[in-house]
């Protein structure tokens, strides 16, 4: 297991999270209660960059779609950025892909 | 040899011992007296000495002149045996006119102690009166060791006899000691073994409470899946559930029951989580999938139900909660026994379709959503026809993401999945389900999640009721 990092970056149009190592049953929490402590304005958006990502299962997408729920309920977007091809797969094969917007990259300007 | 009358012996040679006995002979009264091996004294029966040998004298370290007529026999006596003298002697003397061998002591001109054995008797005058008393001592020093000597093995006897008493009574303590400790030792050994009982107990009290548990565990897993089917005429329907951890209840589930119209209802599916918090999301799902479908035999309509359900219920709430499924209502009454099968899907991995002419094809229901994260959230539907020979297989991601190398990525997959369906059809639900509980089987620790598996097809046989047999022309 890969211990999860969270690394938090504020930019102009909000918060960046880097999210990097396991995202699991025993790790997600973690990232769930990082999300629910993040103030988010109106109008900004919250992007999780999830380049470093090693591994996610159900409940790291429950982590994701909770980190979503955060944000539409500040009026705020959520963006998944850089998300490893395995993690897009499934996110395909259960619709998420239509959910979540997501990004190449988590440059903010890009 | 001592003849009466002094005769020489005529042999000659008694010259010598003649001699001898005639000097023993001369020897005087007056020298036996001075010079016997004991004391002599006569005193008045005052006790004034009047006559006193040099043997006594001696013994004493006395002149004879400082004595007779000036010391009476109590006066050579120590302290204590001139009290002695006083109060028995004397008058015992007095009384019997003679004693003999009473133990007294003497005084030492210088100190010392004479150990003596007195006899004494009273002479009497010829009218009978008392006139003097005679006095023999014997020097008793030897005899008084001797005593000592007896008193002091005596002592020693008594102090043998006394530290075998001691040593004795030490035994017997020891003895009640190790009593004691052999007593206090059975007492721990009793101990222990109650102890070792109670643990005993307390194993069998936990033994019998995982036993209970496992029982109930058992009887909730039973209320989220079936553990048989309905008997469904004109289809042939198998299913296998694969428990990663036996103590966990499952996050999959499935079903299958009639609804109206003759048509049948049947789903499959996966809840978020695991333990407890994913049961009672897989009962609420069971649950209100089968009223659902009750009120609306339409697949879409009771998956879109679910979804409002879970929904309401965890996500909107700030927990989301979301399951994969498929459901679907057979449709039967085709040609030769064929049914017509509607699906819904909410981001569930497609059903796989094995062919009676021996191919193996997904079942796509593209653009279907997780049920339960969004509301109103997109489904995908499909219709296929199951011609006699025909089998249709559902199944949880278990078997598509198990794991079959090393990396966390090296997954089994639908490619090798749709392969392996192809190698077996056509086949039956219960010999596909049989070749894929062997497959799961091969995957060992690669396989770390609940998995369910459910097929129902048309026979290819032309009797339903013989589905088993080999297909006729």
């Amino acid at each position: 297991m890969k211990p999860l990092t969270i690394d938090h970056r504020s930019t102009a149009t909000g918060p960046v999270l880097r999210v990097a190592g396991d995202l699991d049953f025993d790790q997600a929490p973690e990232l769930r209660r990082r999300i629910g402590l993040l103030p988010l304005a109106p109008g900004q958006c919250l992007v999780l960059d999830l380049s470093g990502l090693e591994f996610c299962d159900s409940s790291g997408i429950t982590a994701l779609l909770a980190a979503r729920q955060h944000a539409l309920a500040a009026e705020a977007d959520a963006v998944l950025a850089a998300v490893p091809a395995n993690l897009l797969r499934v996110l395909t094969l259960v619709g998420l892909d239509q959910v979540f917007t997501l990004r190449p990259y988590s440059d903010p300007a890009s | 040899m001592c003849r009466a009358g002094g005769v020489p012996d005529p042999a000659g040679n008694g010259a010598g011992m003649d001699a001898a006995f005639t000097a023993l002979l001369e020897d005087s009264a007056e020298d036996l007296y001075e010079s016997a091996p004991c004391g002599y004294l006569s005193t008045m029966m005052d006790g004034t000495i009047a006559k006193i040998n040099a043997t006594l004298l001696d013994w004493l370290g006395l002149e004879r002149e400082a004595v007779v007529g000036h010391r009476r026999f109590a006066d050579l006596l120590t302290v204590g045996g001139r009290l002695y003298h006083e109060t028995h002697f004397a008058p015992l003397l007095r009384m019997q006119g003679e004693l003999r061998g009473v133990a007294l002591e003497m005084r030492r001109q210088g100190g010392g102690r004479l150990p003596v054995l007195v006899s004494a008797v009273v002479k009497h005058g010829t009218g009978g009166e008392p006139l003097l008393i005679r006095t023999t001592v014997f020097d008793a020093s030897d005899r008084r060791s001797y005593e000592e000597e007896l008193l002091r093995r005596r002592k020693e006897a008594e102090r043998v006899r006394a530290e075998a008493e001691q040593a004795r009574v030490e035994a017997e303590q020891a003895r009640v000691e190790a009593e004691r400790a052999r007593a206090e030792a059975e007492r721990a050994r009793a101990e222990a073994e109650r102890a070792h009982a109670e643990a005993d107990e307390a194993r069998r009290q936990a033994e019998a409470d995982r036993t209970r548990l496992a029982a109930a565990l058992a009887v909730l897993q039973q209320s989220l899946v079936p553990d048989s089917l309905p008997a469904v005429p004109g289809l042939e329907t198998a299913v296998h559930y694969h428990t990663a951890a036996p103590d966990q209840l499952g996050g999959d589930f499935y079903d299958l029951f009639p609804v109206a119209g003759g048509r049948w209802a049947f789903f499959l599916g996966d809840v978020c989580g695991k333990g407890p918090e994913a049961a009672s999301l897989t009962s609420l799902t069971r649950y209100t999938l089968r009223a659902a479908a009750h009120h609306d035999p339409e697949p879409a309509s009771a998956l879109a139900t679910l979804n409002a359900v879970l929904h309401d219920r965890y996500t909107a709430g700030g927990d989301p909660r979301y399951c994969t499924c498929v459901i679907g209502v057979v449709e039967p009454g085709g040609e030769h026994g064929s049914v017509t099968v509607r699906i819904a899907s909410g981001g569930h991995p497609p059903a796989l379709v094995l062919r009676s002419d021996g191919s193996a094809e997904y079942l796509p229901t593209p653009g279907g959503l997780l049920v339960g994260i969004l509301p109103g959230a997109p489904i995908g539907t499909a219709e296929t026809v199951l011609a006699p020979g025909d089998t249709l297989v559902l199944y949880t991601d278990g078997l598509t993401e198990a794991r079959t190398g090393p990396g966390r990525d090296d997954l089994y997959g639908e490619d090798a999945l749709r392969a392996f369906g192809a190698g077996h059809a056509p086949a039956g639900p219960r010999e596909v389900i049989t070749a894929l509980t062997g497959l799961l089987e091969s995957f060992g620790e690669g396989l770390d999640d609940d998995t369910a598996l459910l097929a129902l097809g048309v026979p290819a046989a032309p009797s339903p009721t013989r589905p088993t047999t080999s297909p006729t022309s």
